[in-house]
């Protein structure tokens, strides 16, 4: 499974992962989805702290037109009980919407902002939307990732 | 079959890092096997025997609206059974690595108000989320678990809560239509009930009838509990019986919740986003400013509230300059006094992640995997952030990437976090003292201010060449009578001074003062007081500027022998720390002050200063660098430990030379006398109030200048530093009417160091 799998760090010549930090999710209001805004200190020298906190809140922003309760949540209930689900293979949930410009959100974020810094953040909902996973990356010449490292993004990306 | 997440199929193909492949049970199968069949058969009879009759007889709508019923029931039926219902995945060994072994069982969460206590998962390696449950019979953590429903085979959980709550609702609103209506046909056919038909019929009424007892009450619970907002399991483990429940939200939120809201995603069999990011070096860095470099220096992380949180907003604006531009600080030596809570607070704070639950502390099991390396990458990478904030200038910046760090060095080694806070304070003292200082002497005070912050700086550790250099530059300064900003302005560009100096102003403590002059000279002690009193605040005074600038002249001249006090004055400080520790073993104003006082009784040798001194140096993580200087400066002088003969104020140098030999002399006498100057440089270092160690410093600092002082005399101390004590007369006389023989002004530091300037 492993040779299937190959992440992107073990690819990397010149950066491996040194260590993941991860942004736990904000229970204060209940079990919707937030994360908190705490800047984990080991950041503190890769990356300003304004610019994790922007993403943070606008990730947080998403998740809440996600899981909003309105008109077009319900409609398409109920044209889910109307057709009996079958719409489901047709059509995109709301959230399922959300979660595609979440994903492309977090691409263009790494692709701008975090990638140069040598940092990763990874779509909290391949972590079950536990927390919010950043891999911090750092110049080690020519040396490949850690096994431990590559297992555990081959297990991330298996999925 | 039902039960995707992990079923008899196998977790092999595309559930990685989820339930592994469990045997093939065929008799979980049994209840959703029976639950089919009688549904699926009962109604497909009920069509075929009894609606044919009731389209006729009644309407054709009925049967229509029976299958619509029954559509809608098999609909979510089959949702129920096989939908995902919020199976979390496995957590990756990444994320595991943050949790020690010791990490707690529980972690408590606040939700509104509410403390909320999340379990460890060993199965999935994480801390389940509120409302989450591990399902033993799926081997998953579900989210928003409800129950596992053996009649669907599967776990009901977030994702088909609203599927479950549908199929009961609509399941009873079918059983009762197929019983009413077959009920219709029975009473209507009542002389042909030997007709298959009608037996049919009342077979499947019986069989209808028998479910609908369970079901409806089934359903009834659960219109409770979503109008409740809570899950079976809380309701069945009774966990807000009697409390508060805070995941409601009222009870027609709560229904448009499980109504209305938007299918939830699933977690499992996600298709991955294969988007190629290149993560290549160089990396980019944030930037220090110089604005905010100079936060940092001045800000005490520990103490000056105001300066922290400039520093932080700086932190926060840091774009331009480069956090790498100073060289590496010397390595920190551990200390790790036990007395000092700071100290360990803002360690265990570093090292420790997972907040413990004091009730249910229990060890998680340990988990084997090679991500357990993390830790050590992490954790082994913060110490050494944390020792590499030792040195002065490159602690500065690392304290500002790593706040929660800053206290730690400052604490340490009293320069970081000291110089923040103490920099305003160290800034009133010296504007004090700059008037006084170009009043007091034309010469000599000049000199005698750069002393002071010399000293000031002396605790940090820069080589004493630097002070020197920074010192002789100051005393310039001084002498062109600069308002008293310059001498501010110049200690705020050397970072370590003004840590330095809030050190020393910070180490004033009203106690020690009062103690200390108590026991040695009465007439000195309101002037202690004063001065104490001054200090502590960490705020300019007039008065304390007055007292201490009257020794200006002594008080800047002795900064140069206060430098060469250094290393014995931190020696003496450690001393006498390890001795307030071990009176009280705390940090406060109230060991140094008791260490000091116990210094002041006994007349110290002065003999076994070296080698006391180079105990306590070495043991000095400030002291390191000084040691060897104070160690030779001492050597060099050896009878400079009398303050008693004027001392015409050398250059800076050579006050400096005197001042370093007087130190080695004094270093190793714990007296808590004060010499004054040196007292106050030592004070200045000290920054008692905000550091345990750096209140020590200050104070040994401060004691060994005392120690060779012969107890009655307040002011023998000055005599260590000629040059000190000479200028400092004046001063003294003008500030510290109660300083008899030598007019040595004293002055009470933070942390109960006593500052003797000799006039």
């Amino acid at each position: 499974m492993a040779t299937e799998f190959h992440n992107l760090q073990e690819l990397r010549q010149s950066a491996s992962l040194v260590t993941k930090v991860f942004v736990q999710r904000d229970y204060s209001e209940g079990t919707i989805c937030r994360f908190q805004n705490k800047f984990p200190s080991e950041l503190d020298n890769r990356i300003e702290r304004t610019l994790l906190e922007e993403t943070v809140k606008t990730l947080n922003s998403y998740y809440v037109e996600a899981e909003k309760i309105g008109g077009q949540s319900y409609l398409e209930g109920c044209l889910a009980c109307a057709t009996a689900y079958i719409v489901f293979l047709c059509l995109e949930t709301r959230y399922e919407k959300v979660l595609k410009k979440i994903s492309g959100y977090i691409q263009e974020q790494n692709e701008k902002i975090y990638a140069p810094r040598g940092l990763l953040l990874t779509d909290p909902v391949e972590r079950g939307m536990r927390v919010l996973e950043i891999s911090v990356f750092e110049d080690r010449g020519s040396g490949s990732s850690s096994p431990s490292s590559s297992m555990s993004s081959t297990g991330g990306s298996a999925r | 079959m039902p039960g995707f997440s992990g079923g008899g199929v196998g977790g092999g193909v595309g559930v990685p890092a989820s339930a592994p492949p469990r045997p093939f049970r065929p008799s979980r199968y049994v209840p959703v096997s029976a639950a089919t069949t009688f549904l699926v058969g009962s109604t497909t009879l009920f069509f075929c025997f009894t609606c044919p009759w009731l389209s006729e007889y009644l309407s054709s709508v009925i049967p229509i609206y029976i299958a619509v019923i029954f559509l809608f029931t098999l609909a979510n039926f089959c949702m129920a059974t096989f939908m995902d219902p919020g199976v979390f995945p496995r957590a990756e060994e990444d994320e595991d690595k943050e949790d020690d072994f010791r990490a707690p069982l529980y972690k408590t969460v606040d939700i509104k108000g509410i403390q909320v206590r999340m379990k460890w998962c060993s199965t999935c390696r994480f801390y389940r989320p509120p409302r989450c449950s591990h399902c033993s019979v799926c081997d998953n953590c579900v989210e928003d678990f409800d129950h596992h429903c053996p009649w669907v085979n599967n776990c009901i959980g977030r994702r088909n809560y609203r599927h479950f709550f549908l199929f009961l609702l609509s399941l009873t609103t079918h059983i009762v239509n197929v019983f009413g209506f077959g009920l219709v046909y029975v009473l209507h056919h009542r002389q042909q009930l030997d007709t298959p038909h009608a037996a049919v019929t009342m077979a499947v009424m019986c069989v209808a009838g028998l479910f609908f007892v369970p079901v409806a009450g089934l359903t009834g619970f659960h219109i409770v509990l979503v109008a409740r907002g809570r899950t079976t399991n809380e309701q069945v483990t009774g966990k807000f019986r009697g409390g508060v429940n805070p995941f409601t939200n009222g009870c027609m939120r709560n229904i448009c919740h499980v109504l209305c809201s938007s299918q939830a995603p699933r977690y499992m069999g996600r298709w991955r986003s294969s988007h190629a990011m290149d993560v290549q070096p160089p990396f980019l860095r944030p930037h220090l400013t110089e604005a905010q470099l100079e936060a940092k220096v001045l800000d005490n992380g520990i103490q000056n509230d105001r300066h922290s949180t400039r520093s932080k907003s700086s932190l926060d604006q840091m774009e331009s300059q480069s956090a790498d531009a100073e060289p590496p600080p010397p390595p920190k030596p551990e200390l790790r006094y036990p007395g000092l809570p700071r100290a360990d607070t803002e360690e265990s704070s570093l090292l420790t992640e997972a907040p413990t639950t004091p009730s249910m502390y229990k060890y998680r099991p340990p988990y084997n995997s090679p991500g357990r390396n993390h830790t050590a990458l992490t954790h082994p990478s913060k110490m050494i952030r944390g020792e590499s904030l030792d040195s002065p200038s490159p602690s500065i910046l690392q304290s500002s990437r790593q706040p929660s760090y800053r206290s730690e060095p400052s604490s340490l080694d009293g320069t970081t976090v000291v110089g923040g806070g103490v920099g305003a304070r160290r800034g009133g003292v010296e504007r004090g003292e700059g008037p006084g200082g170009p009043g007091g002497t034309a010469g000599v005070m000049p000199g005698g201010m750069s002393g002071y912050s010399l000293t000031g700086r002396s605790y940090t550790s820069y080589p004493s060449s630097l002070v020197l250099s920074t010192g002789g530059s100051r005393s310039s300064s001084l002498r062109s009578a600069h308002p008293a900003h310059n001498p501010l302005a110049t200690l705020q560009s050397e970072g370590t001074t003004d840590t330095s100096y809030k050190s020393l102003a910070n180490q004033t403590p009203r106690n020690g003062s009062l103690s200390y002059d108590s026991l040695l000279t009465p007439s000195e002690s309101p002037e202690f007081e004063s001065a104490a009193h001054e200090l502590s605040p960490q705020k300019p005074r007039a008065p304390f500027h007055s007292a201490t600038i009257t020794g200006q002249p002594e008080v800047v001249s002795p900064s140069s022998p206060l430098q060469g006090y250094t290393s014995p004055f931190l020696s003496a400080q450690i001393a006498q720390q390890r001795e307030g520790q071990l009176l009280q073993g705390s940090a406060t104003f109230s060991s140094p002050h008791r260490a000091y006082l116990r210094a002041v009784s006994p007349p110290p040798p002065s003999s076994s200063g070296h080698p006391e001194i180079q105990y306590l140096l070495q043991h000095n993580q400030d002291s390191s660098s000084r040691a060897p200087r104070n160690l030779s400066s001492s050597s060099t002088s050896p009878g400079a430990r009398s303050l008693e003969p004027p001392v015409s104020p050398p250059p800076r140098g050579l006050s400096l030379g005197k001042s370093q030999s007087y130190v080695g002399e004094a270093g190793p006498q714990h007296k808590p006398r004060a010499g004054g100057g040196i007292v106050l440089g030592g004070g200045g270092a000290g920054g008692g109030q905000q550091a345990p160690q750096r209140t020590t410093h200050l104070h040994i600092h401060l004691s060994s200048v005392l120690t060779p002082n012969p107890p009655p005399l307040p002011f023998p101390p000055l005599s260590h530093g000629c040059p000190i004590r000479s200028t400092s007369r004046p001063v003294l006389a003008n500030h510290t009417p109660s300083k008899p023989g030598g007019g040595v002004k004293k002055v009470t530091g933070v942390g109960g160091t006593t500052y003797e300037i000799s006039v």
